[in-house]
């Protein structure tokens, strides 16, 4: 038993038969219950069914504080609130918890809301993750985080999400909810800054995530199944990333470490997402992904095949960041030069041509090419902007040849 | 359920101390542990309690409000209440004072700031 998941699946379950405006209250009910388990099991011996128990306490504390806030209402005769109807007992662990489960994750990607406020309230309310752990994950301040989870739970309130019509909201909505647990996925698997650890527990969560939906009967979609598999192949190559001395090159990964278990489930439900006629951005990056998995070495990877894949995706959802990757595998597949020349005339956005990927890509390229001024031009800035010590080891590294061989 | 058999010769044998928990002023309430910090505790705490199974009398409880009985009419108020001062209380045995105080000191989350336990020995007639 997990106490974060025990967390989530309490909240959605109790959210959902109280309404989404008592979320708080559910929230310090779920933990008031989490701290009584803490309290009595050590002494009364942990209960046979641990979940139920929980439910049981959160319930009881969720009641006995609405009811004192009705009876405090009516003692104020401040009935503003149309009769506050509290059940004698909340319905038990009967019912479809992955439906609960799925009401509040959609709950809480309300599309009037920034993408991250969502985020955030998808790892407080779902994952159980406290602002702090949270704003550890995501590279915030803890006050941003308060103020977002205040902002959220305000608009929640003012915009109740009907639970009844779930169908027809689900496949409104599921498209932003895809995108939320993508952003998720990547805040753990692209961040430079973060612990292995925790970075390895954003990804598991996001994959926790994707996969109510890709086990529920009216989110289970292709771009569903497609957005999983991807997941999946991207985190069986997370572990190989770290290597004794810090961040571990691409190209000198040790393959056999990565996780067969992992390639073997995102390979299966690649699989299953070629079905139906739509090819989404999540279809061209899984199959990119899997293309790694299944290469036997860097230099036998199927870059041509990469390339094309990687201008697919830039056709389907244009990125400067789909073109730098093309550039890529096809310095890779044909030579340095022809990257050089894919990334000809493109204009990097500020963000990307001030990130250390930018240079750091075309110092390579332009080194390999022998044009070694303008290789040592874009690493110097690559070193520069490097985002965290580990990056910058890396690239000193990876960069070293154009001053070796440029004497 | 486990049950503590305080009969046991082992437990009779060594002395026993009576462990109250302090509320300390400048108590923190504020801090609210998260469900990982939560489950965090209670691994330590089951870490305790397995490494002093065989000192651990009684784990007691929280102790709620109370009332004071006594022979005269009380005195006019206000009393402190029970629990303000007293959190909680649990039994050990122990071969020595500073052995128990140990325990006790292990005892996860007891002594932090705000919170301090004291240790009395209960005298065997």
């Amino acid at each position: 038993l997990k106490f974060r998941h025990e967390h989530g699946r309490l909240v959605a379950m109790l959210v959902r038969r109280v309404g989404v405006r008592h979320i708080e209250l559910v929230e310090d009910a779920v933990q008031a219950a989490m701290l009584a388990a803490v309290e009595t099991w050590p002494r009364a011996g942990k209960p046979d069914n641990e979940s139920a128990w929980l439910h049981r306490a959160a319930s009881n504390h969720l009641i006995g504080e609405l009811r004192s806030r009705a009876r405090r209402d009516r003692l104020l005769e401040r009935n503003t609130a149309p009769e506050e109807h509290v059940d004698a007992e909340l319905p038990g662990l009967g019912g479809d918890v992955s439906d609960d489960m799925l009401r509040m994750l959609f709950a809480c990607c309300e599309p009037s809301m920034p993408a991250e406020s969502q985020l955030v309230l998808a790892l407080k309310t779902l994952s159980g993750f406290s602002t702090a752990e949270i704003a550890a994950r995501l590279f915030t301040t803890e006050a941003n985080v308060y103020k977002r989870l205040a902002r959220a739970r305000a608009l929640l309130r003012e915009l109740p999400f009907a639970p009844d019509e779930l169908e027809q909201e689900l496949s409104a909505r599921l498209a932003g909810v895809q995108s939320i647990g993508y952003v998720m996925f990547s805040e753990g698997h692209l961040s430079s800054h973060a612990e292995h650890a925790i970075r390895r527990e954003l990804c598991d969560e996001a994959i926790r995530l994707v996969t109510l939906l890709a086990e529920h009967r009216v989110t289970a979609t292709p771009e569903t199944f497609a957005l999983l598999a991807l997941m999946h192949l991207h985190a069986a190559r997370l572990s190989a990333r770290h290597g004794s001395g810090g961040l571990v090159l691409f190209e000198e990964q040790d393959r056999s470490l990565w996780d067969a278990r992992e390639i073997e489930l995102g390979l299966a439900w690649l699989a299953r997402s070629a079905s139906g006629d739509v090819l989404s951005r999540y279809h061209v990056e899984a199959g990119i992904a899997a293309e790694h998995c299944l290469a036997p070495s860097f230099a036998e990877t199927r870059w041509d095949r990469i390339a094309e894949s990687y201008a697919l995706l830039d056709r389907i959802a244009p990125s400067p960041l789909a073109k730098l990757n093309r550039a890529i595998a096809l310095a890779e597949a044909r030579g340095p030069d022809a990257g050089l020349a894919a990334l000809d005339g493109l204009e990097p956005p500020s963000w990307l041509a001030g990130s250390y990927l930018w240079s750091a890509v075309l110092a390579d390229l332009h080194g390999r090419s022998g044009h070694l001024e303008a290789a040592r031009r874009h690493r110097d800035v690559a070193l520069a902007t490097a985002p965290s010590p580990a990056i910058r080891d890396l690239l000193a590294r990876r960069l070293d040849y154009t001053s070796a061989s440029g004497g | 359920v486990r049950v503590i058999d305080v009969t046991s010769t082992k437990e009779t044998d060594m002395p026993k101390f009576l462990c109250l928990q302090r509320t300390l002023p400048g108590a923190q309430d504020g801090a609210r542990p998260s469900p990982a910090q939560m489950q965090q505790m209670y691994a330590k705490f089951e870490e305790w309690r397995s490494k002093f199974k065989d000192n651990l009398v009684d784990l007691g409880g929280r102790l709620g409000s109370g009332r004071v009985v006594t022979a005269q009419p009380p005195p006019d108020g206000p009393f402190v209440e029970l629990k303000e001062i007293v959190g909680g209380y649990m039994i050990v045995s122990a071969e020595s004072l500073d052995e128990a105080a140990d325990i006790a000191r292990g005892c996860p989350g007891l002594v932090r700031p705000g919170s301090g336990v004291e240790v009395i020995e209960i005298r065997s007639p």
